[in-house]
């Protein structure tokens, strides 16, 4: 256990001092910023190009915001988090194959599977923590602003959200034990991310793919049930858990 | 006893045989040169024993314990010095052996003992800077501190000083002498003349096999011909000498080497007596190892 946190302790201070946990903070937090500011925004800027939109033969009457549109953009905004969040940590197996530093730490009798957890527990933790708190700090201007109550099962969507970001991340990391480079990764991921959403567009498959984790819309104005969601959350958690599962095996036979 | 054993060991890469039943045994607490050109495998028989590298036949034995390919625990036995050390740039030399120490899962008060221990041993205990700035001899020094943590039965070196300066390879060679107190050396060269300085034994490594192996004096006589000057007190005896003994070569206008067996060596003196030649000296070469490695990679 020592040495799996000695080596998730190395991976923090590789974040920190090399700059990445600033940017996803400043990132988290101004995605966090900016979905209350846009929905606060969208009269104002309306107004303006009202009389642009008039000449074109559009008239805007009178446009009411609320919490349940700040929460829209949020759930359109986090995919851009996420990608960037993807984008940020893809090299984080790849860049220690490339360079070498991994094989001082394996030819010391590390583990390789603490090695392969401590970078997923990173991942997982920092993704959570950054969601998390790009949610906290939209919930409170919302709630400060109008009233989160309109946003109906939000909990459910907002949790459903961030395990379709766990579900990528694992899937990120099953990729970083196959691929010698990060540009792999990123496709693979990518890959398997479109994969699971060109899944759910067929009626029969939606229920089961992690890909309709992104769907709130009908959560959220109470069109849908969270039950609608149980087969997709089952499915969801029992492909993360495969995912790390298999890449143990293959990690541990990697020529590094 | 053995602490590294391999037997028969075969490699190769696409439809290049690197090892073609390479064999080798590594004796315990000597300090053991592992010679070859470039491209010869010496790299590929070292990641072989750690397990990063699965050979296509043979078997490998550290401090009697079978190596399996990847996870694997005879590690343990090793330090191990690749031949460019790559460490975590954003961290200094005492964070980094921290780190190792505790992967080795050694207690805190051991890992800053041994620390402030090794890193005095390769001079880097002011060292304050984190590695991103090292130069190539800091970063072999560390590599060699973060080998020797554990007490590894084992010490393997790729090739440790082959990019460095005069002075970064004779420190570099003094700090594997130092640890021989310590443990057992393997180190990998084409540097014939640091094999000489340090080791007690050595192999060769030609066409994916060893061609000689065995400690430093057996291996010297071995070495069958033997080097002979000569430097005479005039030119005018050269070509006679010359064409009388056709295997020897003039060196400058007044001395000749010879190469040869004691037979030849005894008609020359003889040849000299009878002419009454004179000479300033006659000197045998003390044999080395480049001109071993140069017979063997004549073979």
């Amino acid at each position: 256990m020592r040495s799996f946190f000695a080596f998730f302790k190395k991976e923090l201070l590789e974040s920190a001092r090399s700059g990445k946990l600033m940017i996803l903070g400043v990132l988290f937090i101004a995605f966090g910023i900016m979905n209350p500011a846009i929905a606060k925004l969208t009269p104002w800027m309306l107004e303006i190009m009202a009389e642009e939109l008039a000449e074109s033969g559009m008239s805007i009457t009178s446009v009411t915001v609320d919490a349940l549109t700040s929460w829209t953009q949020f759930f359109k905004n986090i995919p851009m988090a996420l990608i960037a969040f993807v984008l940020i940590y893809g090299g984080i197996f790849t860049r220690e194959y490339e360079s070498g530093t991994l094989l001082l730490m394996l030819t010391k009798g590390l583990a390789r599977y603490k090695v392969l957890l401590a970078k997923a527990l990173l991942l997982l933790s920092l993704w959570s923590l950054g969601y998390f708190i790009c949610f906290g700090i939209t919930y409170a201007y919302n709630a400060y602003f109008w009233d989160n109550s309109v946003a109906k099962s939000l909990i459910p969507a907002v949790l459903n959200w961030w395990l379709f970001g766990l579900w990528v991340i694992c899937l990120a990391v099953l990729f970083s034990t196959l691929a010698k480079g990060s540009s792999i990764v990123l496709l693979g991921t990518g890959a398997g991310a479109l994969g699971a959403y060109l899944l759910s567009l067929l009626p029969k498959l939606k229920p089961y793919s992690p890909a309709s984790l992104m769907e709130s819309a009908g959560l959220l104005t109470g069109a849908e049930s969270a039950d609608a969601y149980v087969k997709a959350l089952i499915v969801t958690v029992l492909l993360c858990f495969t995912f790390i599962a298999v890449s143990i095996p293959i990690f541990n036979k990697k020529e590094i | 006893m053995a602490i590294l054993e391999i037997k028969n060991l075969t490699k190769s890469f696409g439809d290049k045989a690197v090892l073609t039943g390479l064999s080798l045994s590594v004796p315990e607490h000597s300090v053991f040169g592992f010679i070859g050109r470039n491209g010869a495998g010496k790299t590929t028989t070292m990641k072989a024993a750690l397990g990063l590298v699965s050979p296509d036949g043979g078997e490998i034995y550290v401090a009697g314990e079978k190596v399996c390919r990847g996870q694997t625990g005879t590690n343990r036995h090793i330090g191990y010095l690749p031949d460019v050390p790559e460490f975590y740039p954003f961290m200094t030399a005492r964070e980094y052996l921290t780190l190792c120490g505790e992967s080795l899962g050694m207690s805190k008060a051991e890992i800053k003992q041994r620390s402030e221990e090794l890193l005095s041993l390769v001079g880097l205990a002011g060292e304050k800077h984190r590695v991103r700035g090292y130069s190539r001899g800091m970063k072999q020094r560390l590599g060699i501190a973060q080998a020797l943590l554990s007490r590894p039965k084992l010490l393997i070196c790729d090739e440790p000083t082959s990019a460095l300066d005069p002075i970064g390879r004779k420190e570099i060679l003094d700090i594997l002498l130092a640890a021989r107190e310590q443990t057992t050396v393997l180190f990998s060269t084409h540097i014939l003349s640091d094999a000489e300085r340090i080791c007690t034994d050595a192999a060769f490594l030609e066409g994916g096999k060893i061609a000689l192996q065995g400690s430093i004096s057996e291996l010297k006589s071995i070495h069958r011909t033997q080097e002979f000057t000569l430097e005479l007190a005039g030119g005018e005896h050269m070509p006679a000498l010359l064409s009388k003994f056709p295997r020897a070569k003039a060196v400058g206008t007044e001395a000749l080497s010879f190469c040869g067996g004691a037979d030849e060596i005894h008609a020359l003196l003889a040849f000299i007596a009878e002419k009454k030649i004179a000479f300033t000296k006659i000197e045998r070469a003390e044999p080395t190892l480049e001109a071993l490695f140069m017979e063997v990679a004549a073979k």
